[in-house]
């Protein structure tokens, strides 16, 4: 990766902004919106979540935000404020008693909340593990962000590529045309590049996120598929595995944008789909669009590290052990995909196919700290001094390993963990791991 | 009455008559002024009041009773000095032991009512049928008529045994007579209650013994029972207490710990809500008291003690109603829960079709 | 009727019809909402209800690296509780109370350790109760019912030592209290945050089932 990450961030934040929507609501309408939106995504789940916090105040404790600013406002639980009144108004089985003294739920709650929701908030989902009534706060966070994108609130960096999405089937700009351009250039470099045949066993997704930051990603995963012999192919017109409608918070979008995504893998009659290298993609394709869409997916959705692990093990995949060369490792989970996605022993056993020995972060796998750029956070301006906060204990955990070298496996954690690195000067080198095993194919 | 003492004899004049020795005598004062919690210096207080008290007259009206307070009081020291104390009151009217019977008894009643008005002593015991005096009348006349008859004139009221001082047995669940306490129904006189089931003979005693010699009531508790025999309870100064803080209780009558005299709290024992003097006193001359026996104290002297939910469950225990209720109960939030969700239901449902 | 006739009596019929209508009414009224199948594909075929079920232990105890800073918390709020329960099912006379209504008893512990299990126990409250108020993050979250609930589960505690000792009041007046603020908290559970005694078995269930059908342990 460049060293032009920061610029391109910059650029792109305000591109973002700029592509958002006005949403022409009054006050009234937008409240309605979120209420409705919280009323139609709380489920009994939800209720005894709700029903169950005593105010102990731990997840205080799991969140990398909280941790690294010590600001109490960014305790998990206190994040889901207007939810909870709202449903102890609304529909707590109790409601009719506890409206006489629990307080309407108002626009301007909402909006004092948006910061806490989005900026302060990753998505990572570490307050739900540890919360000892087993609330699942990232769960119910994810709701109140789901009223507020409906009430309009969605931050405008996220907002607006979600209305791209959703209109242009372009992701800032980048779109079937920029894939084109990029397959033509691998091409050239002599790969075969299997776009858009009209039946195939796998179905791979790239992200605009790789394609303008000019990341080797697609290029290592064009090399790695061609390896294993699999029928692949990628969609120009589906390519992207990013779901700006995950990070906005607008489910309606969501669901759109995913959808482009099933018909095509139905289309091309595809078993599975790879997801390569993206964060938030790997969840919303593999834990919430068949619920979005009310039907079992007639596919697997794999990320790119399960893929390797499982082709690891058909003996499809070959790999040269290097033993990583004479550098200590380390490797760093992505929420999405680790805590949140379940692919947490897929990266170590491909990282150990390589004969790289990882020395484990005291917050490893289901317990790993966030890099504190997911969940949209490295797209917000105003969320960057808390994300720098945040990297501080992520760096000093990666630190605590005495690693040279840390491989991640999300593009999210990657443009994250780079944009750490330049504010801090760290001297360490960030590595994907689908461009690790692509530089060590075995013939 | 038994036998012939003229009225103005002393009290100390009858003792001697009677063959008691100085000492002998001393020795009752000496025991009688401890047990009601007085210093040793007033004993010869004690002893010269008693020795030159004039016999007071005592009316006795039994009520709804068992007799079982006469019995206790007169059958277990005879002869004693108790005895011979209530030999020396001038007892004036009482029908267990009075050999007069009929209009004679009622006259001579009516008599002494009148030639010690406003001086003598009301000893009542049995409670007092006010929803149907037919349940008990004497000579015609009911309970409630003959009290307020008989205290109109008294110096002071002693209600013997729990059923005269708070309605004992027959004001129990349901109170088929309408049974009340004296103090329901005499608010104008001073009333002392030895309350019992029957009480204690000595504290019968020391009631009488302190009305000889200060003419006046002792200190009386919250339930007007004399402080210096009601003034604990049998838990403070119950020999097997350590038992209880050791947590070591008989489980069933005549166990392992029964035999080895554990608390009975278990077995319902009502001892440490239950104000008397019989874990020191004790009963027959200090023999043994209920406890001491291998039985749970019933608590007799505590007014509606009969009705406290069962004399052999433990204090601990509590009255949780009948199944059905809390069946009923469950069933109701049942229905509220089904409700509110149902409720929730459909307002959600409607909130789904919203979301495009 | 004395006050402690009434708190055997119907005091207690009262609060406890109150407590069953309440609990009943909350645990379903929240249950029974709209329920969201699960339409995908759970990893490794369906553990989540073993994954639920070994949530419901797991979450007792926190992952050592994330309750770095919260041990003091962790570790008193367990002893208390476990005092309490000390307190409540080893006590003879509280087992008898039991044995009352179960028709079933079992063995006590002699009150000398009752008493200082409750002595320590409310130190232990009166420190949380400190540090609620002083602890920048429960600041935020504090409301009324964390106060209440804090006070009607410590009353029981106090009276109930101050009953044992005989301090303060005649016996049955401090007995009478005793049971009089064990109706109160019962009467207070079914509206307050004690309801966590009933509600963290299935939220503790639903995440550990959630997070296990995705293949993360609980």
């Amino acid at each position: 990766m460049n060293a032009t990450t920061v610029e391109t961030l910059e650029s792109l934040r305000k591109k973002a902004k700029d592509t958002a929507e006005p949403r022409q609501l009054s006050d009234d309408e937008r409240l309605q919106r979120a209420k409705d939106a919280f009323l139609a995504n709380l489920d009994s789940e939800m209720a005894t979540h709700l029903e169950s916090c005593i105010h102990c105040g731990m997840c205080a404790e799991a969140c990398h935000y909280q941790i690294g600013t010590q600001d109490p406002r960014y305790t998990p639980i206190h994040k889901v404020e207007p939810l909870k009144r709202f449903y102890r108004r609304e529909v707590d089985p109790l409601r009719w008693l506890r409206r006489l003294w629990t307080p309407k739920l108002t626009l301007e709650d909402l909006e004092a909340w948006k910061p806490l929701v989005y900026d302060g908030c990753s998505q990572c989902g570490r307050c739900s593990i540890l919360c000892p009534m087993g609330i699942h706060i990232q769960q119910l966070i994810y709701v109140t962000r789901t009223g507020m994108a409906a009430a309009g609130l969605a931050p405008d960096e996220l907002q607006g590529p979600t209305d791209e999405q959703l209109r242009e089937n372009t992701l800032f700009g980048a779109g079937s045309e920029q894939l084109k351009e990029k397959v033509e250039e691998l091409r050239g470099k002599g790969y075969d590049v299997p776009l858009d045949k009209d039946k195939a066993d796998v179905l791979v997704l790239s992200t605009s996120h790789d394609l303008i930051g000019d990341s080797g990603t697609l290029e290592a995963t064009v090399k790695v598929l061609n390896h294993t012999g699999v029928d692949w192919t990628i969609r120009s017109d589906a390519f992207e595995s990013s779901n700006y409608g995950f990070l906005s918070g607008d489910k309606a979008a969501k669901k759109k944008i995913s959808e482009r995504i099933i018909n095509a893998a139905i289309d091309v009659g595809a078993e599975r789909v790879i997801i390569s290298e993206c964060g938030h993609a790997y969840p919303t394709l593999r834990w919430e669009a068949a619920n979005l869409h009310q039907k079992a997916l007639p596919f697997d959705v794999q990320s790119i590290s399960e893929f390797l692990a499982a082709e690891l093990e058909s003996g499809r995949l070959k790999l040269n052990k290097d033993a990583g060369g004479n550098r200590t490792w380390a490797y760093h989970d992505s929420c999405k995909m680790g805590r949140l996605g379940g692919a947490i022993e897929e990266p170590r056993a491909v990282l150990r196919a390589m004969g790289i020995e990882i020395n484990e972060m005291e917050s490893h796998g289901r317990t790993n700290l966030c890099c504190g750029g997911g969940g949209g956070v490295i797209m917000m301006p105003s969320a960057q001094e808390l994300r720098r906060k945040a990297f501080t204990l992520k760096r000093e955990d990666v630190d605590n390993t005495g690693a040279t070298d840390v491989a991640v496996s999300c593009g999210g954690c990657r443009t994250t963990l780079e944009t750490g690195k330049a504010e801090t000067n760290w001297n360490i080198n960030i590595h994907s791991l689908v461009e690790m095993v692509a530089d060590r194919l075995a013939s | 009455m038994l036998g012939n003492m003229p009225e103005k004899q002393t009290l100390g004049e009858i003792l001697e008559q009677q063959g008691v020795s100085r000492r002998g005598f001393m020795k009752f004062c000496a025991t009688i002024t401890s047990m009601m919690a007085l210093p040793p210096s007033m004993v010869s207080a004690v002893a010269q009041s008693l020795e030159n008290a004039k016999r007071p007259s005592v009316i006795w009206l039994p009520f709804q009773e068992c007799t079982g307070c006469t019995e206790s009081f007169t059958r277990s020291h005879s002869p004693t000095i108790e005895g011979l104390i209530f030999n020396s009151i001038s007892l004036d009217y009482h029908h267990t032991l009075q050999a007069a019977a009929g209009h004679a008894a009622e006259d001579a009643k009516h008599q002494a009512m009148e030639a010690n008005k406003g001086e003598y002593l009301l000893l009542v015991d049995g409670s007092i049928p006010v929803g149907n005096p037919g349940y008990s009348c004497i000579a015609g006349m009911s309970n409630e008529d003959q009290l307020m008859e008989a205290a109109e004139g008294a110096a002071a009221i002693v209600s013997i045994g729990t059923c005269a001082a708070f309605g004992g047995i027959p004001k129990a669940k349901p109170n088929p007579t309408g049974a009340v306490a004296v103090r329901d129904l005499i608010k104008d006189k001073p009333i002392i209650n030895v309350s019992g089931c029957p009480p204690i003979p000595m504290v019968i005693t020391g009631v009488l013994t302190h009305f000889l010699t200060f003419g006046s009531l002792p200190e009386l508790d919250h339930e007007g029972r004399p402080v210096a025999f009601f003034g604990q309870t049998i838990h403070d100064r119950c020999y097997r207490r350590t038992f209880y803080d050791r947590g070591l209780f008989a489980e069933s009558f005549d166990d392992e710990g029964a035999k080895k005299g554990w608390c009975l709290y278990k077995l319902g024992c009502k001892a440490p809500t239950t104000y008397n003097a019989c874990a020191t006193v004790k009963w027959n001359q200090g023999t043994s008291f209920p406890i001491e026996s291998g039985h749970p104290c019933l608590g007799c002297s505590e007014p509606d003690f009969w009705d406290k939910g069962g004399f052999y469950e433990p204090l601990s225990a509590t009255a949780f109603g009948p199944t059905s209720a809390l069946l009923a109960a469950g069933a109701a939030g049942a229905a509220l829960g089904a409700a509110s969700a149902y409720a929730a239901r459909r307002k959600q449902k409607k909130a789904q079709e919203s979301q495009t | 009727m004395t006050l402690l006739d009434f708190a055997r009596g119907p005091g207690f019929q009262i609060a406890l019809v109150i407590l069953l209508v309440g609990i009943v009414w909350r645990i379903l009224g929240a249950v029974a909402i709209r329920f969201s199948k699960d339409l995908t594909k759970p990893r490794g075929g369906k553990q989540s209800i073993r994954g639920g079920l070994k949530a419901i232990l797991t979450y007792s105890a926190p992952p050592h690296e994330l309750e770095k800073n919260i041990k003091f918390q962790h570790y008193t709020g367990y002893a208390w509780h476990i005092g309490l329960f000390v307190v409540i099912f080893l006590f003879g006379p509280h087992v008898f109370f039991f044995e009352n209504i179960l028709g079933f008893g079992w063995p006590h512990l002699p009150n000398a350790v009752i008493m200082v299990t409750g002595i320590v126990t409310m130190g232990i409250l009166v420190t949380l109760l400190i540090r609620r108020m002083i602890h920048p993050v429960l600041k935020v979250l504090n409301n009324a019912d964390d106060y209440i609930a804090w006070t009607v589960t410590f009353l029981p505690l106090l009276t109930g030592t101050l009953a044992f000792y005989h301090l303060g009041a005649r016996y049955e007046t401090l007995l009478a209290l005793h049971i009089l603020s064990i109706e109160l908290l019962m009467i207070y559970i079914p509206f307050s945050k004690l309801m966590h005694m009933f509600m963290v078995w299935p939220s503790r269930f639903r995440t550990g089932s959630d997070f296990s059908r995705r293949g993360v342990e609980a």
